[in-house]
């Protein structure tokens, strides 16, 4: 026994008994069956596995002080409505926010915030970290931390244009679709029908495969294989705002089909979009980190996370995590879209209610 | 039972129409290639002659649509043609790969649908507690990683550290069973996780669907015992979501099985396509493409006809 393990139990046990006496039920359990389970854990795992758990519950205790300090900045600096809204933020969703505010942040000042350049061969091919280099260098020599501060830039960026494509051609469709009813709308539905057919990944690496592995083509190809699931949703939402009494009167009134969609359609179906946007921008970026991953994404030396990876992937063999950073750094984005994303649909679905 | 069958004879003539259309998609974009298939295969620098040799050796001197329905007519009874690259038949290739594909995901289904449906139904009746909520995050973080990210993340814990599991999944003949199953077991348990998640959410959601209905609380209101509440009330309609959800994602696996096959080396026919796709061997390309889409879409099916066919409203017809 020494000061670490004492020092862990006894927090544990006197955070659950406060639990337990403030009738926090369930931060209780927690608790207790944490104590319950460092039993086991520290029998089988020695000093490491607590030490792993306390690691563990200090990050979780860090996000959760930034996520709410987070909250607090942005209900200060925000107008009273949304103030209103960010208010019942969950932690999970301020916690998103936060990691997308942060990776924007790194994406537009990347030539700023990165040490050296891209390309830039500065040492030899996998030397470790040194003053100089934050995570070391890659297969080639170039700095690590520089090129994944510049994948912010263009990962990020180039899944957020395919999202874009495929949210314009799929809210256009799919607002012409409701609105103009008909042979339109049927074959439109059947065309949709036959292309969500295939699988995406498969799709992009056909398509992939004839025209070569061209940025713009890249680009286009992704939102074109997306755009179908936008399509679909919107032709859902707009088809309930269709059918409203408004609607109705508008078009009694003589409006063509663009003043429908712009002014009385988009408005009120723009909750569920946006959530729908996160959600793409999550597939999209999960297929463009897929395809790069595979060698068939962004070309080298334009510096990208799922390359990267593929690149460093000799290093996990020899027990080093610089090769997972890039791929958590996919992960962590996602995760933080979803969780916005979670708040949005749960906001949205509330306030239908 | 007629309005059944014939629901579901619709439902077939559907999807064979969709696979038919499918494969009309896959013939044609390679007919959109630059030029055609013998300059992408010779490149810029091929001199005329040579050009022409290979499109008589290909067959490109005929028109399309006869070409289409001569690859079409092979492909039912599995004949998909001559590699660009190997000259060995496409069919030979991929036969082994596929089984070894196959094998994969239903190693990784054998062992997710059971937990991700059981564990589905415990989260969906403690929802919102602090479990719930935990097995919120861990599931949305599971579906929002690579699945590439995993799995050089069970690389590093079960393979370089500890040394439980192989981290590349070789395969030969001489292996017994057990041994096939902890060769592949890495792979297997990267698909495990991600599956299990998509399954677990989607399982949830149905049955808290469920439980939101009349029937339920009126089972409650007149005092049933919650286990039979569940079983006799809640189970026979909760069929037709579950049938759904596991389908859906055992189509799901076939998908993401391409970049788990990269991750680990697995000889199975997603790497096969990736290989295929680099070295622009269109033949191969087609014929993955087709059987990914067929498989796609047969389990879609499968989750229609299961959905109609546990639906109790379409069995017992007014």
């Amino acid at each position: 026994m020494n000061y670490f393990v004492i020092v862990y139990y006894a927090l544990l046990i006197g955070g659950s008994c406060l639990a337990a006496y403030f009738k926090r039920r369930e931060i209780f359990l927690a608790l207790f069956s944490l104590t319950l389970a460092s039993f086991v854990m520290g029998i089988v795992g020695g000093q490491d596995a607590l030490w792993a758990v306390s690691i563990a519950a200090g990050l979780l205790a860090l996000a959760a002080g930034t996520a709410y300090a987070f909250r607090e900045f942005l209900v200060i600096i925000s107008g009273t409505e949304t103030a209103k809204a960010l208010r019942t933020a969950p932690l999970t969703a301020s916690f998103g926010m936060f990691v997308i505010f942060t990776y924007a942040v790194l994406g537009i000042f990347a030539p700023v915030i990165a040490p050296f350049g891209e390309g830039e061969v500065i040492s030899q091919s996998f030397a470790p970290a040194d003053e100089n280099m934050l995570l070391g260098a890659d297969q080639l020599g170039r700095d690590l931390f520089s090129r994944i501060v510049y994948g912010a830039r263009n990962t990020v960026g180039l899944a957020l244009v395919a999202t874009m494509i495929a949210f314009v051609i799929g809210v256009l469709l799919g607002m012409i679709a409701a609105v103009k009813g008909g042979w339109f709308d049927q074959l439109m539905g059947r065309i949709i029908d036959v292309v969500m057919s295939i699988p995406g990944l498969i799709f992009a690496l056909l398509l992939l495969s004839i025209f070569g592995t061209n940025l713009i083509i890249l680009v286009i190809i992704i939102g074109l294989i997306y755009a179908p699931r936008v399509f679909r949703l919107t032709r859902a939402v707009a088809g309930n705002v269709v059918v409203m009494d408004y609607i109705e009167a508008a078009s009694l009134r003589g409006e063509g089909m663009w003043y429908l969609i712009r002014r009385e359609i988009l408005p009120n179906s723009t909750a569920p979009l946006i959530a729908e946007f996160g959600l793409e921008f999550c597939f999209v970026f999960l297929l463009v980190a897929g395809l790069s991953f595979l060698g068939l994404g962004i070309q080298p030396p334009t510096a990208d996370w799922g390359s990267m990876v593929r690149e460093n992937a000799t290093l996990i063999s020899f027990g080093e995590i610089t090769p997972l950073i890039p791929a958590a750094a996919i992960a962590l984005l996602t995760v933080a879209v979803n969780f916005v994303v979670d708040w949005m649909l749960f906001r949205s679905s509330g306030l239908k209610e | 039972m007629g309005d059944v069958t014939r629901i579901i004879i619709t439902r077939l003539g559907l999807g064979l129409l969709t696979l038919l259309v499918i494969s009309v998609l896959i013939f044609g974009a390679v007919e959109l290639l630059p030029g055609d298939i013998a300059q992408a295969v010779l490149g810029q620098g091929a001199t005329e002659e040579n050009l022409r040799a290979l499109r008589t050796e290909l067959g490109l001197d005929r028109s399309a649509p006869v070409r289409y329905f001569d690859w079409l007519s092979g492909a039912i009874v599995g004949d998909f043609g001559v590699s660009l690259l190997t000259q060995s038949s496409v069919t030979d290739t991929i036969a082994p790969r596929f089984a070894n594909t196959l094998f994969l995901a239903a190693y990784a289904a054998v062992i997710a649908v059971p937990v991700a449906i059981i564990l589905g139904i415990i989260v969906a009746l403690l929802r919102n507690t602090l479990f719930d909520r935990v097995a919120n995050v861990a599931t949305l973080t599971s579906i929002s990683s690579p699945e590439f990210f995993l799995g050089y993340i069970l690389i590093l814990y079960f393979s370089v550290k500890t040394g439980m599991f192989p981290a590349i999944a070789k395969l030969s003949d001489d292996l017994t069973f057990i041994e096939l199953l902890e060769r592949t077991f890495l792979p297997a348990l990267t698909m495990v996780l991600v599956v299990v998640a998509h399954m677990m959410r989607m399982t949830r959601a149905a049955i808290i669907n469920l439980l939101a209905s009349p029937y339920i609380e009126m089972a409650r209101l007149k005092g049933t015992p919650a286990w039979k509440v569940i079983a006799r009330h809640a189970l026979p309609n909760a069929w037709a979501p579950i049938i759904n959800v596991v389908a859906l994602n055992l189509a799901y696996l076939i998908t993401g099985v391409v970049l788990v096959e990269v991750v680990f080396v697995y000889p199975g026919i997603g790497q096969l396509l990736v290989d295929a796709v680099t070295k622009r061997d269109f033949p191969v390309v087609q014929a993955c493409c087709l059987i990914f889409a067929a498989t796609f879409i047969l389990l879609n099916l499968a989750a229609d006809v299961g959905s109609i066919l546990t639906n109790p409203r379409l069995r017992h017809p007014k």
